[in-house]
């Protein structure tokens, strides 16, 4: 009975735990460590009083004085928390940053550690404002949330471990183990273009870099900024391709908030305009991809934003 | 529901894995958990600490954290196989640990004369726990052990996190395509709750026919 007992109390433990890490919120008071990054964020816009407009979710979010982010802790380069300082960095965590500065005057922003099963129904209920979290736009999507954006396009690109040939575009993976990270887009883009290969996946980059290496699949499938950011760091894996899919980063919102997405997509247009998102890109993504930022999408150029 | 209808093919694989994981696994910690309890309840001093320290290893370790150390860490020394393979091996070491504590609380419930007179009839260790010590301790922990089997069940969910493609992790990626998380895991959940009722449906029948009433 006692060992039963331990059985049930060492599930429950499980459960709770792996609840609490879907869930736990981690403060993110920026402008402490990374200097260039608050640099960035001192030149951001923030609202006029009268694009607030009354009993909107604008008004809401500055009334409660922080903005909710729906957003991942262990992104590479787009939201990541630095052990070191327990900050949330990257593209994705400084434009939540540059949003709350924008509705409240300061970059006040709680990130809420979401996955992709859980975006839609954290929006739907009202757990968190905003998504930032390389959230593509589909317009299967879109029937759930609201889209503002895009605000970053992406695509997917193939690594090998270096020396491996015969993969030089998507369909040579036909037939092959491939790895892909657990609900990241390259599973169905894979699907479509290989439909063949026998997919893998794991729940992290790292993990996926590490199956790579230990050959458990011939290739990983992984959004391009991320794979630049591995090839740097690890000299045995090596890109392949060009990527071979776009893919439109969206900012979500609650499903049929008109008047939230007009504002977000204002505010999207002004810090581009001003050489804010530019600043950003450089900090995060730039400190791997070489070059000037790119030209950013097409504000409302996709189906479904 | 339609959702689900829509990728039944994918989920119908995944819950294909989860059956063939739960009922492999279940198999060999049945058999490895025999050993353990051998271990645990044998005359030998250093037998019954090898037996003591398996099981607190294993009940004090999450199974997560055995199934990355197998997945990745193995390969390291030279070890690798199939991942569902892997799985299914960490999966049995880890639940030969609660099978075999199940096990022996059935063996201390065998009264201390049977074992003394299955000695005294001339029978070694091994026969006395073949014929008749464990032919009755298995059938005071029948109803354990389906608890233990419908744990096993659920915690095969885990293997999803190591490229098992699982029901779960079949359920994740149908919502990636779908992005409708309720109708999907709902549905997987359903599966589980109908296997465990199953599992809970046949400990059932089983205690009431291999009760030995005294």
């Amino acid at each position: 009975m006692k060992k039963m007992l331990a059985v049930l109390a060492v599930s429950v433990l499980g459960l709770t735990a792996c609840g609490e890490t879907s869930n736990t919120a981690v403060p993110a008071v920026p402008g402490e460590s990374k200097t260039a990054a608050a640099d960035v964020l001192a030149n951001a816009p923030v609202a006029e009083a009268a694009a607030i407009l009354p009993g909107s979710t604008m008004e809401k979010i500055k009334k409660r004085g922080e903005l909710l982010v729906g957003g991942s802790l262990d992104a590479p380069l787009l939201s990541q928390q630095n052990p070191a300082t327990g900050q949330v960095e990257g593209f994705d965590a400084d434009l939540g940053k540059a949003l709350a500065k924008y509705i409240l005057g300061e970059p006040k922003v709680k990130i809420v550690n979401s996955a992709s099963e859980t975006r839609e129904a954290l929006l739907s209920n009202g757990t968190v404002d905003v998504v930032f979290q390389t959230y593509t736009i589909t317009e299967e999507r879109a029937r759930q949330v609201a889209f503002a954006g895009p605000y970053y396009t992406s695509g997917l690109t193939i690594a090998v471990k270096k020396g491996t040939s015969g993969i030089t575009k998507p369909e040579d993976l036909n037939g092959k183990k491939v790895l892909a990270g657990a609900n990241t887009p390259a599973i169905p883009a894979i699907k479509k273009l290989a439909p063949q290969a026998e997919i893998i996946t794991f729940g992290s980059d790292p993990e996926c870099v590490q199956a790579l290496k230990q050959d458990r699949g011939v290739a990983y499938v992984q959004d391009e900024t991320l794979l630049i950011a591995d090839a740097k760091k690890d000299p045995s894996i090596e890109i392949v391709t060009k990527p071979f899919t776009v893919d439109p980063y969206g900012i979500g919102l609650k499903h049929g908030d008109d008047q939230m997405k007009k504002f977000v997509n204002d505010w999207l247009g002004k810090i581009q305009g001003n050489g804010v998102w530019q600043g950003i890109w450089k900090n995060s993504i730039g400190t791997v991809v070489t070059g000037d930022a790119p030209q950013p999408p097409k504000i409302g150029s996709v189906p479904g934003s | 529901m339609s959702v689900i209808l829509d990728h039944l093919p994918e989920l119908w694989q995944g819950l294909v894995v989860t059956l063939q994981l739960t009922a492999a696994s279940f198999l060999g910690a049945a058999v490895l958990g025999v050993v353990v309890t051998a271990l645990r309840v044998s005359p030998v001093r250093v037998l019954r600490a090898i037996g003591t320290a398996y099981v607190e290893t294993f009940q004090n370790l999450p199974l997560l954290v055995l199934l990355v150390l197998a997945v990745f860490g193995l390969p390291e020394i030279g070890i690798q196989a199939d991942l569902l393979v892997t799985a299914i091996v960490v999966i049995a070491v880890y639940e030969a640990a609660y099978i075999g504590e199940a096990l022996r609380s059935g063996v201390n419930a065998v009264s201390k004369g049977q074992g003394e007179a299955a000695r005294a009839i001339g029978l070694t260790f091994t026969q006395s726990l073949r014929h008749v010590i464990l032919p009755q301790a298995l059938r005071t922990v029948v109803q354990p052990l389906g608890n233990i089997f419908i744990a096993l069940t659920m915690n095969t969910a885990l293997a999803g996190a190591v490229g098992v493609i699982d029901l779960t992790a079949a359920a994740n990626r149908v919502n990636l395509v779908e992005a409708q998380p309720i109708p999907i895991f709902v549905g997987a959940g359903l599966a589980y709750a109908l296997l465990a009722a199953c599992a809970g449906f046949v400990t059932g029948r089983l205690e009431k026919r291999l009760v030995v009433l005294r």
